[in-house]
Formats: structure tokens, sequence, C-alpha cells
């Protein structure tokens, strides 16, 4: 392989990334999925601006800065506010239990691999190692959406899976354009918001934000 | 043509706008807010007619352009301009006594802003802000459902903004690997997340990663269209979201999600043989038919009821999509009947729930004596989802039952016909039940803002021409749609 230091940046980058989407299987208070999802955007943020640098993108800086302060800065601010006031709540018993939970997302890393594989023969750009990663990532917070219980943790779970997304696009295609990303940019703002007050409205109506009380409708 | 599109998008845009200056809000937002309804629907029909005149439906807007109006676009901005329009004069916020303020506001605000996002989905021609659209759609009809906050309601929206978005998300996920094997292939390219662009090209792709893609974006869009298994929230949804909201997402937002895979299935189509988008299409439309069906038959609540048949109904676009041509112009023609049909239905819903307050079908009895025309009105409804002649539904599921013959897929037909026998069988009990029977003690009778029954008997009249005649211009739209989509 060549050492080339894009390449290798990717890499990590793109493993802590994975790395910190773990953490939120691993760990069962609200405070660390906080600080876990604060690290993965400023990654997310850095591997942009990194790809901007090596690959001659300066289209890609402007998306970094925003990835940053929205993702890195103003939405973890958000969900630290919600935390304060429901972080008591822990992930004590989710569906999955937290043995189990690590082992698949092993399973999902290893399936991530087997697809991904006919994907870097038709690339030769020197980031398509993050490609088999960024499909991990994207496979890990799907597990976190559905093996867990609180609403906060299914937010944080969703909210990695759009860093999935935008990690392959700047791994895979050094972004897509410049108009696609800022609509995507205002969705999920907009998105988090409302997923914002519908945690509000669940812990205002149910006393807590466990989404296992919400059983009303069935059939 | 782009002074049509113009007052097609701008209506809706300014009277959300709108809604949200005005505070508190008074009942002339809410009737501005019909008149560009109206303006909007107006717009609608005259771009549907200039794609029919025009005759060269891929020429009206250029290549490059950031917008794309076709037949297909053109048919499905009549449908949603259509339904709007109805919920818009059938909403809250237009009677001197009625709800409140706060509430009127903000159904208005999203109601609008809600159409506004799905006619940008359906007329846009770049795919990913098509996405951008149709993800906007969740949010903005989210926000309408907890309307009256109840624990139903905010249990049916968590589900709701949750499973969507993490769909759609999967939408988005498909779209990036799409344009990641286009940048491999050629390049950057302005202009390579165009719909024409990206099909024209997608000989040169490779057809093991749109295969790959198209899986992503099938169960990211499904979800949004309530394809089985990804069905779970929209029974939720529908039944509890305000009913005119009701009539939005089952009549027309599901039907959008599956303009986007239509979109996307051609595409792939150009690229690898048809034999895969088909199969997995029947194999969701499928699914979708038969849990729609069977939820219908333990059914106790009549919106759920409603909600459930939208499922059903998705499914049966869902096969038409995948029977070539001929099941394609069926699986249209059902949208268009379908959007009538089940808004119709939906707003009616709403009055029986206003005046009966359950949503019980076991504790609405004698339907036809507390609200005579609401009753009838209500039978039809639903005779006409069953497929029953002389309306509109029938016409398309025939239609479609003989595009699978005619395909050689004879198993296909029969199980659709059995499934279309037992959701025939149990939704007309369903009706019976509540048509009949004692009046409940201390609920008021006779109608009461008759005038909305006026304008739904309208829809009734508009399924039964669907259903005798089909007119010239609609199948000739649809046919250019078909074309459009299918090569």
């Amino acid at each position: 392989m060549i050492a080339d230091p894009l390449s290798q940046l990717v890499m990590l980058g793109s493993s802590g990334m994975l790395l910190t989407a773990l953490i939120v299987l691993w760990r069962k208070g609200i405070p660390a999925y906080v600080t876990a999802y604060r690290w993965q955007s400023w990654l997310l943020a850095a591997i942009t601006a990194t790809v901007g640098y090596y690959g001659h993108d300066p289209q890609l800086y402007w998306v970094a800065a925003v990835l940053l302060a929205l993702k890195g800065i103003a939405i973890p601010a958000l969900l630290a506010t919600m935390q304060r006031r429901f972080g008591a709540e822990r992930e004590a018993t989710p569906y999955v239990n937290t043995e189990t939970s690590l082992a698949i997302a092993g399973a999902l890393v290893l399936f991530a691999y087997v697809i991904a594989r006919p994907w870097m023969t038709i690339t030769t750009l020197p980031t398509r190692q993050g490609l088999p990663l960024a499909l991990a990532l994207l496979f890990v917070s799907l597990l976190i959406v559905v093996s867990r219980k609180k609403a906060m943790t299914q937010v944080i779970g969703f909210l990695m899976l759009e860093n999935a997304i935008a990690l392959l696009a700047a791994v895979g295609t050094y972004g897509v354009p410049l108009l696609v990303e800022f609509g995507v940019f205002l969705d999920a703002l907009m998105g988090f918001l409302v997923m914002q007050i519908f945690v509000y409205h669940i812990h205002e109506t149910f006393d807590t934000i466990d989404v296992e009380e919400l059983t009303r409708l069935r059939h | 043509m782009t002074t049509s599109l113009f007052f097609l998008l701008i209506p809706p845009a300014i009277a959300a706008v709108l809604a949200i200056l005005v505070r508190p809000y008074t009942r002339l937002v809410g009737w501005v807010s019909v008149v560009c309804a109206a303006i909007s629907f107006a717009a609608s029909v005259a771009l549907g007619a200039a794609v029919v005149n025009a005759g060269v439906p891929d020429d009206l807007v250029a290549l490059s352009a950031l917008w794309r109006v076709d037949a297909l676009s053109a048919l499905l901005a009549v449908c949603i301009a259509f339904v709007t329009l109805l919920a818009s004069a059938l909403g809250p916020g237009l009677d001197a006594a009625g709800e409140a303020p706060a509430q009127s506001r903000q159904f208005r605000i999203f109601m609008n802003a809600f159409a506004f996002t799905m006619l940008v989905a359906v007329t846009i021609q770049n795919v990913a802000l098509m996405w951008v659209a149709i993800e906007a759609t969740t949010i903005t009809s989210a926000m309408v459902i907890p309307l009256t906050r109840t624990k139903a309601s905010v249990e049916a929206s968590w589900k709701y903004i949750l499973i969507c978005s993490v769909g759609i998300a999967l939408a988005f996920a498909g779209t990036v690997l799409a344009y990641f094997d286009f940048v491999a292939t050629a390049g950057e390219v302005p202009g390579a997340l165009n719909w024409t662009v990206l099909r024209e090209s997608a000989r040169l792709l490779h057809p093991q990663l749109l295969q790959t893609a198209f899986a992503f974006i099938l169960i990211g869009y499904g979800t949004k269209a309530g394809l089985a298994p990804m069905h779970t929230w929209l029974p939720d949804a529908h039944s509890e979201a305000p009913s005119p909201i009701s009539a939005m997402m089952s009549g027309v937002l599901l039907a959008v999600a599956l303009y986007a895979i239509a979109r996307w299935k051609a595409v792939v189509d150009a690229a690898v043989n048809p034999w895969f988008t088909n199969s997995l299409l029947l194999g969701f439309g499928l699914l979708s038919v038969t849990i729609g069906a069977f939820s219908l038959v333990i059914q106790r609540h009549y919106k759920r009821m409603l909600a459930y048949s939208s499922v059903e109904h998705m499914g049966l676009v869902a096969i038409g999509l995948a029977l070539g041509p001929l099941g394609t112009f069926a699986a249209l023609l059902h949208v268009v009947n379908h959007a009538v049909a089940k808004s119709m239905s939906f707003l009616l819903a709403g009055r029986i729930l206003h005046r009966y307050d359950t949503t019980e079908i076991g504790r609405v009895t004698g339907l036809l004596r507390v609200m005579p025309w609401t009753g009838s009105l209500f039978a039809v409804g639903i005779l006409a989802l069953v497929g029953l002649p002389p309306f509109g539904l029938f016409v398309s599921e025939f239609l479609l039952i003989r595009a699978a013959i005619l395909a050689g897929r004879f198993w296909v037909a029969g199980v659709v016909l059995v499934l279309l026998l037992t959701v025939f069988a149990s939704l007309i009990t369903h009706l019976n039940r509540m048509l009949y029977g004692e009046m409940p003690s201390g609920v008021e009778i006779g109608e009461t803002r008759s005038w909305p029954v006026v304008a739904l008997a309208l829809s009734v009249g508009l399924l039964i021409v669907l259903g005798v005649t089909l007119p010239q211009p609609i199948s000739m739209l649809i046919s250019q749609s078909v074309r459009g989509v299918i090569r």
C-alpha cells in the first residue's frame, strides 16, 4: 500500500468515527453519547477539510466549516441542554444487551467490508479506504437506533447515521455539489429541531423519554 | 411553462410565510391560503395541458436546468395541488367559531409548507435536491400531527419522524452511491445528479454498484411510501394526524415517494436488466397488499382502517410499476384515483370523528341517520376504495390485473385478486356496522357546516368520471408519463 498522507489520515479519521459509534453501544449514560457525537462530528469536519486540502477543492473548506459549526458545536450544545434535563435516565436495559450489541456491530463491520469490496476496484481515489468504514458506521448507527430505548439515544443514532452518509460523500466523491450539501444541512438542522421538540413532548406527556412507554397504538 | 411553474410553487410558499408573519392568527390568513391553493391548482392544470399539447415531454425545460416538468411531474403536481386545495378549503381556521387560533396558525403554516415541499419534490430535476425536498415533507408534515397533543398523537409523531427520517437517510445513501459511481466513471460533471443526465449515462455505470444503490433507495423511499415491512409508522401517523393532513399524507405524499422510486427505477433499468428492479418492487408490493388486506380484517378504528387501505393501495401501485408499460399505466392511473378517493374518505372521517368523538368503528352506529350526507358520501368513498364500478379504482385495478396476466404473471394476478376480495369483504363489513344500527344517545343529529359536503360530492363526481370515461387529457398525460420512465 502506498503511504500517502491523505489515505492514512482518512483511514485514521474514519476509524475514529466508527469508534465513537461503538462507544454509544458500549456505554449506558447519555452524557457519554453526547460527547461521542461531538467527537465524531469534529472528526468528520477534519476529514472533510483534509480531503479538501489534498484534493485541491476549496469548496470543501466551506462544507467543513458548516459541519463544524452545525454538527460539531450547535447540535451538541442543544443535545447537552436536553441531556441536563433527561440525562439521569440511563440505557439500563436496551432491547439488545451490550455484549450482543458489540458482537453484532463487529459482524456489521465485516459485512460492510464485504459489500464495499467491489467499490474499491472501480475507483482510484486515495480516500477509497474510507468507503467500507463509512458503510460500517452507517450500519452501526442503524443498530443504535433500533436497539436502544431512550428517545435521546435514538436521536443520536440518527445523527450518527447522517454523519456516516456525509463521510461516504466526502471519501467517495469528494463531496456532493454545494447546493445539495446546503440543502442537506438545512434538512438536518430542521429535522433535529423537530425531533428535539418531540422528545420534549414525549417527556411532558409520558414523564420519561423511554420509548417503551409508547404502546398506545397497536394494530 | 416557467410562468405556470412559478404559479404552481410560489402561492403555497407565500401562504406559509403569511401564516408565520401574521400573529395572532386571523381568518383572512386561512382564506388567503385557500386562494393560494386554488391558484396553485390552476397552474398545475395549465402545466399538465402544456405538457400534453407540446407532445415532446423531454424537451420542455433544458436538460441542465434546475427544474424539469415532464408528464409524470405534471401528473403528480395536479394530484398534489388538488388534494391541497381540498385540505385547505376544509381545514381548520376558516370559521368564526372553531379551533383555537394557535392551532389554526400552526396548521396553516405547516400545511402550506408541506404542500410546497411536495410540489418541489416532483418538479425539481436534480435527484439529490429531490431527496432534500422529500425529507422536508417529513419535517413539515410531522409538525402538524400533534396539533392536539394526546399520548397517542405524541407517540404517532415520534414514530413517524424517527422511522421516516432514518428510512429516507438510507435513500440519500443510495443517491450518494449512485453519484459515487458516476464520479468514479465520468469524473465531476456539472449536472451529474440531474435525472436526465444520470439516465443517459447509466449504461456506462457499474451494474453491481447501481443494484446496491437501488436497494438503499427502494428501502429508503419505500419506508416513506408505506411499503411493508417498513410501513409500521403509517397507520399511527395517518390516523392521529388532523384529517386534512391525513388526506394529504395518504392521498399524495405516499405517491410522491413512489414517484421517486419510479424515477430511480428508470435510471437503474438503463444499466441493469429490469428483472432486478421488477422483482424487488413485486416482492415489496405483494407483501404490502397482503399485510394491508389482513390488517383490514382485524381493524377496529375507522381512521386506521383507511390508513391500512393506503398500505394496500401503495402495494398495488408498486406491483403495477413492476409490470412493464401496461402495469405502469395502471399504477399511475391508480395513483390519481387513490388520491381522489382517499383524500375524500379521510376528510369525511374527520367529520365523523368530530361528531361522534370516537375513532372506534364499534361506537359509530346509525351514521346514515345521524349524518345522512356525510354517511352516504363515506359509503361511496369506501365502495370506491374496494374497487367497485363505476368508480375509477375499478378501472385501474382491472387494468393492473390485466397487465399481470398479459405479462404472463398469472400467480401475481391470482394472489392480488384473492387479496382484493379479502379487502372487499372486510371493508364492507366495517362499513355496514357504521352506517346502520341504533343511534348512540347524546349525538347531535343532522348536518352542520354543510358546504364541505358539496365540495366532497365533487370528488365523487370526479371518481365516477374517471371510472366511466377516463378523460382523454388524463389518459394522454399518463401514457406520456409511461413513455417517460419506460423505454
